[in-house]
């Protein structure tokens, strides 16, 4: 079992072109952490420089205590598994498994042993004597994680291991992998591009863009108090609504004004943009955060904004509905119990406690995110049924 | 699924299949056939379908005339410049494919251009060379010519396989604790086969048919099946002596066949697929 550390770790390829500037990142012993980013952020490239499959061309990797920059893979004591699995297709499921066992001169009784024990775990002793191409993808995902659990390794990696499955089988994959992880209590670092398998798997959540951290954080975290816009567009599905606004002061109230409408600032959301103090940002509130208006609101703030629908997307339980007002195109999640059509108006209130401000240049870093006390989501929902009775 | 062909069609089809294929084999045919005549049987006018038959033109050819000899020749060359193309033609051909730096399109390219080069300009440079070195007529000399022109090739050739190999193969192997060496050796090349057979036959169809640089190259002793076969077509003066030429091509010809009949599964499999998907 062991940590891992990357000290101002660089990536330069042979074409000059640089994956990655400097990173630095801390993974404790035993944690899950996922690496997640849109494609070109470096996430594999990070993920195969801990495997030592690329060179790191300055800074420092360690695992657990010991400095690896110039240990090969085989040395490292770690696992992978790999987006295409890259079973050997020459190869019975059994040696497939045993390879790595074989490789490192594990005495034969002792491979049989742990080679049954793997295939016990992820039930398929009964597939040891087949071929990789006899089998289905499912098969041979797991077959892939027997290759890599059967060694015992101090990190487990993961490039990507389930995007080849379809729906089904990667929901109940998600979950076989999470077990898998509390069983064996050993490093993962897991990598995808999907924000909901890092949403679901991750302990730690770092998000990736361009080769640069945007942050690290515990899924939760990512989601309410997103470090900047990048990363709060990225976690949350359907994404958060970006608009561009100015402040405006009324009264003694501040205003967020879109151009289209004008809804009021919580007071400690007016205190950090007083303490910023810019006049022009980007408004972000996500989807969920929104819902039709209708008399007797006790949760969320009076910021009542009329749109126009353009498509619906029922999903059951709610639906996606794509407004717009006065030229903003938004999104949000309405309860399907509401009677709606495209072309409709709609009256809606924000839940301004769960609101974002975001700087409108540079890294468009947060300003204001959701607050600490801010009402929950499921206290939201429950408010709202109550209303229904 | 094909939509179901008209009759008539379908007729037509066969027809000029048939009519295809007869023209195409019938000069190979007819040699075959007339290798087992008498002189006179062999060019009769109008040709005969039937006509007695007689081994005496291969026992000519190969126990009198020494065709053994040379099929031996052709057999050491052909067998020497397989391995020896095989073996650089792999390694360099998995280098290339997993080397990400500018070099290796250079080295492609410089290797494309030895491969369109006409083979007799070598041959200008060579023979003198290897005159005055003292080493020509000696098999390793023309292993040596025939591996030079055939390595472009398999080069080009067995690089497009190994690429068609996934590189998450080659990591799975080095993080499961393999070097790159063992890597190559028990991961890449046990998967590699259709390719190595595919590349495989033809270098030793290049080997196998080689003229030009065999008969320069070579004589007496040495002399290839190729060449020796020349001598017996060049000299018109007598039927006999042509009919034993026939024999001989026609046993040239037939470990041929048999060879790609027996690949023919991996070849058509190296052809299509490419390589192994994971």
């Amino acid at each position: 079992m062991a940590g891992i550390k990357m000290v101002n770790v660089k990536k330069q390829y042979p074409n000059g072109f640089v994956a990655i500037e400097s990173m630095n990142l801390d993974i404790p012993d035993k944690e899950f952490v996922v690496l997640v980013g849109p494609s070109g952020c470096a996430k594999s490239t990070a993920l195969k420089m801990i495997a030592g499959l690329e060179e790191i061309t300055a800074g420092e990797m360690y695992i657990g205590d010991r400095l690896v920059n110039d240990v090969p893979p085989k040395d490292r004591e770690i696992a992978m598994v790999f987006q295409s699995y890259a079973l050997y297709p020459h190869m019975t499921i059994y040696d497939n498994i045993a390879f790595g066992l074989k490789m490192r001169k594990t005495p034969k009784e002792e491979i049989d042993k742990l080679v049954k024990e793997a295939s016990e775990i992820l039930g398929m002793a009964d597939l040891l004597d087949r071929k990789p191409r006899q089998l289905s993808g499912g098969q041979r995902q797991r077959v892939a994680l027997g290759r890599a659990i059967v060694r015992h390794p101090q990190v487990f990696l993961f490039d990507e291991p389930l995007s080849n499955l379809d729906a089904k089988l990667r929901v109940k994959m998600r979950t076989e992998l999470k077990q898998l992880h509390q069983r064996l209590q050993t490093t993962v670092i897991y990598v995808t591009h999907d924000q909901v398998e890092a949403m679901t798997m991750g302990s730690t959540i770092v998000v990736l863009k361009l080769g640069q951290i945007q942050q690290v954080g515990s899924p939760l975290e990512l989601y309410s108090f997103p470090a900047n816009r990048f990363v709060a567009g990225f976690i949350g599905s359907p994404s958060m609504n970006f608009l561009d606004c100015t402040i405006a002061e009324e009264n003694g109230a501040t205003y967020v004004d879109t151009g289209a409408f004008k809804v009021e600032l919580p007071a400690d959301k007016a205190a950090k943009v007083r303490e910023h103090g810019g006049r022009e940002f980007i408004f972000g509130i996500r989807p969920e955060d929104m819902r039709k208006r209708r008399e007797k609101q006790e949760n969320y703030s009076e910021a009542h904004v009329h749109a126009r629908i353009n498509v619906i997307e029922p999903l059951g339980k709610e639906m996606y509905v794509n407004m717009t007002a006065d030229g903003l195109d938004f999104m949000g999640i309405i309860n399907a119990r509401f009677q709606l059509a495209p072309q409709e108006d709609i009256e809606l209130t924000f839940n301004m406690d769960r609101a974002h401000l975001f700087e409108k240049d540079g890294d468009n870093r947060s300003v204001a995110h959701t607050a600490k006390n801010a009402t929950s989501l499921e206290d939201a929902r429950l408010a709202e049924s109550v209303d229904d009775d | 699924m094909l939509k179901q062909m008209p009759t008539s069609l379908k007729m037509a089809n066969r027809t000029f299949l048939f009519f295809w294929v007869f023209l195409a084999a019938f000069p190979f045919f007819w040699m075959f056939l007339i290798s087992f005549r008498s002189p006179v049987d062999a060019f009769s006018f109008p040709p005969k379908l039937f006509a007695p038959v007689t081994l005496e033109h291969f026992y000519t050819v190969w126990i009198v005339d020494g065709f053994w000899r040379q099929a031996l020749n052709t057999t050491v060359i052909t067998l020497g410049t397989l391995t020896v193309s095989l073996t650089i033609g792999c390694l360099a051909g998995y280098g290339l494919s997993r080397y990400r730096g500018s070099m290796g399109f250079w080295i492609l390219i410089i290797a494309l251009v030895f491969r369109a080069m006409p083979h007799v300009v070598m041959l200008v440079a060579y023979k003198p060379a290897f005159w005055a070195m003292g080493i020509w007529n000696r098999y390793e000399t023309l292993i040596i010519v025939l591996v030079a022109i055939n390595q472009p090739f398999t080069i080009w050739m067995l690089r497009s396989f190994f690429v068609n190999i996934p590189e998450e193969l080659d990591q799975a192997a080095l993080v499961d604790g393999c070097n790159r060496v063992q890597t190559f050796v028990k991961v890449i090349m046990p998967v590699m086969w259709p390719g190595v057979i595919t590349t495989g036959l033809f270098s030793f169809l290049l080997a196998y048919n080689d003229f030009l640089i065999s008969s320069q190259l070579m004589s007496g002793d040495h002399m290839t099946m190729t060449a020796a076969l020349s001598n017996y077509i060049f000299s018109d003066d007598s039927l006999a002596k042509l009919m034993h030429g026939v024999a001989g091509a026609v046993s040239i010809t037939i470990p041929l066949i048999f060879l790609v009949l027996f690949f023919q599964k991996y070849i058509v499999s190296g052809l299509t697929h490419g390589a192994v998907k994971g």
